[in-house]
């Protein structure tokens, strides 16, 4: 198990490395010039050559690429050019917004989808079936954004129950911060909720169709037993493995969900930092984002080898 | 066990968070909650031109010695009057008592200081040009300022009334761009990035009786749509921009809002490269102006609501003058024009705009539309803001824009010299205009400048180195019993002075 572990501890530093490269590679070749953009209207020569020389990029682009990495090695990302604030700040601070929202998507994702799907499976061909798989084909074919906004009509403008978005900040109690992140985690975690619903039944479908499932069912098991002692624990592994991508995709989704909600996560600063060719902040939620991605997969690779002792000796 | 007690515990907190004490209601009679749809770029007005800075700080934060009030009218502000003899050194002489946020008194010695920055080309103020007229500031006590001009300056007052001209203390300058210190009606006490900067209300404001709120904080909500359900949810009781057109009707229907349609200084504008075949010629562009239909194309694109341009001049500037029927719409005359200038079956045109702003596309495919009745076969190209800087409107160290044609909106107002800087994107060159452009810069006696801006105006029609559509209208929704929003847009302000809620 050891071993495991260190070898993928490997891979993601591998991983890792050509992430960095290619988000500096990408925020390179962004079209638009970012002083200009930064000083706008009013640009002239000299001022543009003062603030490309400001932001380093006079300088060759291995250079920059070094610099920018050795820096990041030692935990600073730089400084945002349109707050003037560090990076790693900025990312901390948003990060109370879109962290709780993702777990709480993720929360509702797999607290919704799970029971749904062994539910769909345990009643296959039967109406409790068509019902499930209904509303999860709903739930893949309305968009996040488009819930959102439905979501926001129905709950904040008509009933009037919670806030149409916003975030005041935890500052003002858990309970507050809790009911603003509400209906934006439903909106997010509406779509991989429907994806790991159905994914689960046809994982759980499979597993039931086996032997082993069989002999345990003629021994007299209790049937709660079967399903999640027998069935549901061998039914694991594509379940786990789609769901960790999906924690990925949640982290994504939530650039629009923010906007939509106008709440202050990275999203919306990744957002504007793109408009505004932030690019220190860009570089920055980038690189963090998709190290939390690779992290989260190579965890789930981990958890695979706890899951299913053939994969670590594999 | 796990599996079940999740879902519990989850739906139990959500029900828990549904019932939790109502959300604090927007509504308090002495608080308002304004949406804007961008958040500034630093709070600075002297180091960046973005008008959302302005919209925040100023007048709401800090003042010149001049104010546009809401009806474009210049009136005396931190300076209570000012003369001058020979229109070339202009003494200021200045309120007394009027104190920054800080508690210090407002001394000439902080005029001085403002203005020595802004003339100083290593400050980088974002409008230095409009300095250059100033050779010396000259502090004669401590509430008197004589500023000596190099050369007389038409619209050195105008300048002085900028939001580039923000009168701040000395001491506070290297906080400028997060914790801008003033003389006006608010305090910034608090800035969440990415979500609201909250002011305060100045309890030692010089103008008696105001400000009328405690506290206003500014909400950045981009989205029409999430400004749209904010507002009818009531979490915010003011969308001062980004509500579209489109929505106003509906809006009216709504007995818990208003809306305040009125005028601004945004004049939307299908540029033409100048520099580029067939738009070098005149025939070509007084085609493509007699073939729009503008009355269509603000129905189309605004629903109506603006008003037609004819030139570069809108309805907020007291030298406007209509000339909008001057290349009226005659599509019969424009294909006559474009077979004279050799275009007889007509030619292929690209239309470049960014859908950041999203009149620019609306306005391009009603034109496009037009366009194709006379031969003229524009398609059109979406381009990110970025490249449309770099592209179209050709920024150093850009040396040729790439261009057929281009849509948006030109905020500024007083920027007709546009048209007489040959470098311009617009790239028109014409000696003529320039000339006139320079003597109004220089006459100061008021029906004189007044002539000339009539002459521009007529000739801008007339050569037709642009098309101006029309005049972005302001529209902004409040809860009702809002009062004292600005109906007009004179300038770029948001001043919340004398907003209140009606008792």
């Amino acid at each position: 198990m050891q071993r495991y572990i260190v070898r993928r501890v490997g891979a993601l530093a591998v991983t890792l490395f050509f992430v960095s490269l290619l988000v500096f590679v990408v925020v390179r070749v962004l079209p638009g010039d970012p002083a200009l953009i930064i000083l706008g209207l009013e640009a002239n020569a000299d001022s543009v050559a003062r603030v490309r020389q400001a932001l380093g990029l006079d300088q060759p682009v291995p250079v920059q690429y070094v610099q920018w990495v050795g820096h990041a090695l030692r935990g600073d990302l730089g400084r945002s050019i349109q707050y003037d604030l560090p990076v790693g700040a900025l990312i901390l601070s948003r990060l109370n917004v879109t962290l709780p929202l993702t777990l709480l998507a993720a929360g509702f994702m797999i607290a919704a989808a799970i029971p749904l799907g062994v539910f769909a499976a345990t009643r296959h061909r039967r109406w409790g079936d068509y019902l499930t798989m209904t509303l999860s084909q709903l739930g893949v074919a309305v968009p996040g954004f488009w819930a959102g906004l439905l979501l926001i009509l129905l709950f904040s403008v008509r009933l009037g129950w919670v806030q149409s978005g916003g975030f005041d900040g935890w500052g003002e109690g858990f309970w507050r911060g809790l009911r603003s992140l509400l209906l934006p985690a439903i909106a997010l975690g509406l779509f991989q909720f429907a994806v790991l619903a159905r994914t689960t039944r046809s994982a759980v479908l499979e597993v039931l169709r086996e032997e082993y499932v069989k002999t345990a069912r003629a021994k007299g098991v209790a049937e709660g037993v079967v399903l999640f002692r027998h069935a549901l624990r061998n039914a694991l592994i594509p379940i786990v493995t789609v769901a960790g991508v999906q924690l990925g995709q949640l982290l994504a989704g939530s650039i629009i969900l923010e906007s939509v909600f106008y709440l202050p996560g990275l999203g919306r600063l990744t957002l504007a930092a793109i408009s505004a060719r932030d690019l220190p902040v860009v570089q920055g939620v980038v690189l963090f984002v998709a190290s939390m991605i690779v992290t989260v997969n190579a965890a789930v690779d981990i958890l695979y080898g706890i899951l299913d002792p053939r994969i670590r000796y594999g | 066990m796990m599996r079940v007690t999740t879902p519990i515990v989850i739906a139990a907190l959500c029900a828990a968070a549904v019932a939790a004490p109502a959300v604090v209601s927007a509504q308090n009679p002495t608080s308002l909650v304004v949406q804007v749809p961008t958040e500034p770029p630093g709070l600075d007005m002297t180091s960046n031109p973005s008008s959302a800075i302005a919209a925040v700080v100023f007048d709401n934060v800090q003042e010149g010695l001049i104010k546009i009030d809401r009806t474009g009218k210049m009136v005396p502000w931190l300076a209570e009057r000012w003369y001058t003899s020979d229109n070339k050194n202009y003494t200021f002489f200045l309120r007394k008592g009027v104190r920054f946020s800080n508690g210090r008194e407002m001394k000439a010695a902080d005029v001085k200081f403002a203005l020595d920055r802004a003339v100083n080309p290593e400050t980088k103020h974002p409008y230095r040009v409009q300095y250059e007229a100033i050779q010396d500031v000259i502090q004669k006590d401590d509430y008197t300022v004589t500023v000596a001009l190099k050369k007389v300056d038409a619209t050195f007052l105008y300048t002085m009334a900028r939001q580039g001209s923000v009168i701040y203390p000395r001491e506070a300058v290297d906080t400028l761009k997060s914790q801008p210190i003033g003389t006006g009606p608010f305090t910034v006490s608090d800035w969440v990035r990415g979500d609201r900067i909250v002011l305060l209300r100045n309890k030692d404001y010089w103008v008696k009786g105001l400000p009328k709120l405690d506290r206003v904080v500014f909400r950045f909500i981009a989205d029409p749509n999430s400004t749209l359900a904010a507002i009818k949810s009531g979490d915010i009781d003011v969308s001062a921009f980004g509500i579209g057109p489109e929505s106003v009707d509906e809006l009216k229907k709504d007995a818990r809002l208003s809306v305040i349609v009125g005028d601004t200084t945004n004049d939307v504008t299908l540029s033409m490269n100048n520099s580029k075949k067939p738009y070098s010629d005149k025939r070509v562009r007084l085609a493509i102006t007699h073939a729009i239909n503008k009355d269509e194309v603000l129905k189309g694109a605004m629903f109506g609501y603006g008003k037609i341009l004819g030139s570069n001049v809108d309805p907020t500037n007291p030298y406007f003058v209509d000339v909008s029927k001057r290349v009226a719409y005659d599509p019969a005359k424009a294909k006559k024009l474009l077979a004279e200038a050799g275009y007889p079956n007509g030619f292929d045109a690209v239309f470049k705009v960014a859908p950041q702003y999203y009149y620019t596309v609306r306005s391009a495919e009603v034109v496009a539309s037009q366009l194709a009745k006379v031969g003229i076969r524009a398609t059109i190209q979406q381009i990110e803001w970025g490249q449309w800087l770099s592209q179209v409107f050709c920024l150093a160290p850009c040396q040729t824009p790439d261009y057929d044609m281009s849509i948006i909106g030109h905020a500024e107002a007083w920027d007709i010299g546009n048209f007489a800087n040959p470098k311009y994107y617009f790239r028109w060159d014409s000696p003529e205009f320039q000339k006139i452009y320079q003597d109004s810069q220089v006459t100061v006696d008021d029906k004189s400048r007044r002539a000339l801006y009539v002459k521009m105006q007529e000739m801008l029609a007339d050569e037709a180195p642009a098309v101006w559509l029309y005049m972005h209208p302001r529209l902004v929704i409040t809860k009702k019993g809002v009062t004292g929003f600005w109906k007009d847009l004179p300038a770029p302000v948001q001043d919340l002075s004398e907003v209140a809620w009606q008792k």
